[in-house]
């Protein structure tokens, strides 16, 4: 069985797509999550091996998820889902801790190297 | 994507990119009102930036840019360079229409790169400020989203000290305290370390990319020196296309490590240093370790170059499909529940039923066991007709859908027309069937254009006529026995019945002289009734109202009055079926098949003698109440001819203005069916709008009685 991997994103559409590439590669999905209030209760509950995490979210900011996550597991990987402008809150992101960062929209083969080097470290 | 069904997808971005659309909308219409509200700002920003990443992923670049720009303004608004005002706003909601026109198209099966973004990005362009980089740079209109950061800008405009020429080692100067941990770092017995670490071409956000590697080295070394630097604050991304990094540490296979374990990293060159090289305050152009490859250590961490996955000629056809037809819903899950209670009580009665049965089969007593089925099918009933009702509400929604595209219809019209008009909306809960809600859009929205066009009077005309100087216009719904009623009401200048009148008389319509004035209102939904001339007469009035009528009479099967007083203003009144999906309708025969009309449309029941029927055959007629109105049948339409007779029985049939007798063989009963779409091929002459299957399995054609407006068949 593969990693296991808790899906965050406010968008239901965004969660799909992430789930097909991810269970297309043998990965299993913990969970999902749409907001960052959620993502900390599965994070608790379902013990990912990684956390994908989008970071402008209603409720609960990825960041501030981020932040509560590294509480509960200071090892936990986390990737970090962005987009273009929004440098200063990954950057805030790689400074608390983030294992990786994907930058939407972005292609499966980048998700799935990125999830595979923050797995191997 | 390979592996993922693109129109399950296209359909899926659909569902959720039209509803960000929409909320878009509603979001700027809060925003223009409360421009300083931060709150709001970052919820357009939000949702730009979603429709930003979802459009892109699907391949559609110009939505996907448009929405990019949009969120580098609300962006600039956010960090509170940018005020809102005017300009802004003005440019966003240019956007956001754009944004939802492209939608539009994507929906069936056109593409985002028919809309033309040029002056709406320009206006963005200015809106946020002409000298901020990114805005500037990648405002042409084509260019795909990733372009717009990283590639744009050469690395020779960065500041002094930052790589002059690929290729060449970037000289890099120490300040004294710099050197001070060389020095510490040398008695330590450390190596000194230059990294050059090239991002991948790919990379959307060289600048966190760079910085993610220099976070990981900082935690296996010591970093002296990053160039160009890396305070932690966002920085231009284009100058971290390369990054230079001058460390010490006592473990080089770690800093190895820590840098090329990062993805979307093209190399990381490493090289061994003197320190006195850079003690001595030489540049860093003669220092590179003698005997050793330069490059050596280089990882190329994320092998080849990313390529696209794509052609653009798949691309293109990606975006190019067919229309994409609704099938998902959004319904409350409280009806859903209401839904699902019934059903549990309908297999708790399945089980009482069956064992009915079993107590038949063990001999008990017959008597006792018809009362309990008695019962149980009572309730049976009783749950059927519930589950019909659940059903039917989860097509419901409400007419908010439509309702709240008017603030804005009204707040643009106002502006452009120079004519300050209050809209009042009421009853927007008001739920109705979600195909009524699709067909419901256009017409409403043309009356209250006409209200504004023509009906509310520009300022000063209404403080000459005593009005207050800003119109009001108001739209409500409310639910009224089977039907929902939709009133639309201005208080502008109203028509003149007499001058309605005088145009149909003028046109050599018969009886317009003793016309109602109800009957003189009714004229203006008549096809071609208004021209230029009639529409200054009666104040525009009338245009396009005979597209609205047959949107309304003829596909809704509702009805729509006119109201109107001069200087007082105008009511449009619509009638509207709860649903198109079950109707009330008269049952009758016509030889061996059965048909139905709907209630709304029979006004009476008659009989009709033989002698009556005056005319030739095919065009006969006879006398209802004060008229003479046509008489078809339902023989000579569909079957053998009319057979001759002393007497018929008819059924009295109205549509819109128009009424006409059909003599049926039989009137069978008043009931409800559900319509089901008819074929085509059944339906060639369009005829019905539909049919229905009774429980017998008897084939119902549900009879479209617009056809009495026909000339020929």
């Amino acid at each position: 069985m593969g990693a296991t991997i808790l899906i965050v994103d406010d968008l239901s559409f965004m969660r799909m797509i992430q789930k097909e590439i991810l269970t297309e590669k043998g990965y299993t999905i913990a969970g999902e999550a749409a907001d960052g209030l959620e993502a900390v209760e599965k994070f608790k509950s379902l013990r990912p091996d990684l956390v994908l995490l989008d970071i402008t979210m209603p409720n609960m900011n990825g960041l501030e998820a981020m932040r509560k996550i590294f509480t509960i597991d200071p090892r936990a990987r986390v990737i970090m889902c962005s987009a273009l402008g929004q440098q200063n809150l990954i950057v805030e992101a790689i400074k608390a801790g983030v294992k990786d960062f994907i930058v939407k929209p972005f292609k499966p083969e980048r998700i799935l190297s990125a999830i595979a080097k923050a797995l191997k470290a | 994507m390979s592996g993922i069904d693109e129109t399950r997808l296209r359909r899926a971005f659909l569902d959720e990119s039209e509803e960000l659309s929409q909320k878009l909308g509603e979001s700027l219409m809060a925003l223009e009102a409360d421009q300083a509200n931060a709150g709001l700002v970052n919820e357009v920003f939000r949702l730009t930036h979603s429709l930003k990443s979802e459009s892109a992923l699907m391949g559609f670049t110009t939505l996907s840019e448009l929405a990019h720009r949009m969120e580098d303004v609300l962006g600039l608004a956010r960090d509170g360079s940018l005020t809102i005002g005017k300009p802004v706003m003005d440019s966003l909601f240019a956007g956001a229409d754009l944004i939802a026109e492209m939608m539009a198209a994507i929906a069936k099966g056109g593409s985002d790169a028919d809309s033309t973004t040029t002056d709406v990005l320009q206006g963005l362009s200015a809106a946020g400020g002409n000298g901020r980089g990114r805005t500037q740079a990648s405002a042409l209109p084509q260019s795909p989203p990733t372009q717009g950061a990283g590639q744009a800008a050469p690395q020779a405009s960065g500041p002094p000290g930052s790589p002059s020429a690929p290729g060449a080692p970037a000289p890099i100067m120490l300040m004294d305290f710099e050197k001070l941990q060389l020095v510490e770092a040398r008695d330590r017995g450390e190596a000194l370390l230059r990294l050059t670490v090239s991002v991948d071409e790919g990379e959307a956000m060289k600048f966190p990319r760079a910085y993610l590697v220099f976070s990981n080295l900082e935690a296996v070394s010591n970093v002296v020196k990053v160039d160009p630097p890396m305070h932690g604050e966002t920085a231009e991304d284009s100058l971290y296309g390369r990054t230079t990094v001058l460390l010490t540490s006592g473990s080089e296979a770690e800093v190895m490590k820590a840098a090329s374990g990062v993805d979307q990293i093209a190399e990381v060159k490493i090289e061994r240093c003197r320190f006195e090289a850079f003690l001595s305050g030489a540049t860093a152009d003669a220092i590179t370790f003698p005997g050793r490859e330069p490059g050596a250590a280089g990882t190329p961490a994320a092998g080849t170059p990313e390529t696209a996955t794509t052609s653009p000629g798949q691309d293109e056809q990606a975006r190019r499909m067919g229309p994409v037809e609704k099938t998902s819903i959004r319904v409350d899950t409280r009806k859903l529940d209401d839904l699902w209670s019934l059903i549990a009580e309908l297999v708790l009665h399945k089980s009482h039923i069956a064992r009915l049965s079993e107590d038949i089969g063990h001999g008990k007593d017959v008597y006792t066991v018809r009362e309990e089925l008695v019962e149980s099918f009572d309730s049976l009933d009783k749950i059927s007709s519930g589950m019909q009702q659940a059903m039917m509400d989860t097509r419901m929604i409400p007419i908010s859908v439509i309702f709240s595209k008017f603030p804005r219809l009204v707040r643009d019209l106002s502006r452009k027309l120079g004519k300050p008009v209050d809209l009042a909306l009421s009853g927007e809960d008001t739920e109705i069937d979600r195909s009524i809600v699709e067909a419901l859009s256009d017409p409403l929205t043309h009356i209250i254009r006409n209200s504004l066009d023509h009906g509310i009077e520009f300022p000063e005309e209404r403080v000459r006529r005593g009005k207050s100087e800003k119109g009001r216009v108001s739209v409500s719904a409310r639910r009224q026995g089977g039907n929902i009623v939709i009133e639309l009401e201005d208080d502008g200048r109203g028509m003149d019945a007499e001058s309605i009148r005088r145009k149909a008389v003028g046109m050599g319509m018969s009886g317009a002289e003793s016309f109602s004035e109800a009957q003189l209102l009714d004229l203006v939904f008549l096809p071609g009734f208004s021209t230029k001339e009639i529409v200054t007469d009666l104040s525009g009035r009338g245009v396009g109202m005979d597209v609205v009528a047959t949107r309304i009479r003829s596909d809704l099967k509702g009805d729509v009055v006119l109201r109107t007083e001069q200087n007082r203003g105008t009511r449009v009144t619509l009638f509207l079926p709860l649903t198109l999906t079950i109707v009330n309708a008269m049952l009758v025969r016509g030889e061996a098949q059965l048909y139905a009309l709907p209630l709304t449309d029979v006004d009476s029941t008659a009989k009709l003698a033989g002698s009556e029927i005056r005319g030739e055959e095919g065009r006969e007629s006879a006398q209802w109440m004060e008229e003479e109105i046509p008489v078809f049948s339902l023989g000579a339409l569909f079957g053998s001819g009319r057979r001759r007779a002393d007497e018929y029985f008819a059924a009295v049939l109205r549509h819109g203005d128009r009424k006409a007798y059909l003599v049926v063989d039989e009137l069978i009963e008043e009931r409800e069916v559900v319509i089901k779409p008819v074929d085509d091929l059944l339906n060639s002459q369009k005829m019905f709008s539909g049919v229905s299957v009774l429980e017998n399995g008897k084939l119902v054609f549900i009879l479209d009685t617009s056809f009495i407006r026909r000339e020929q068949f």
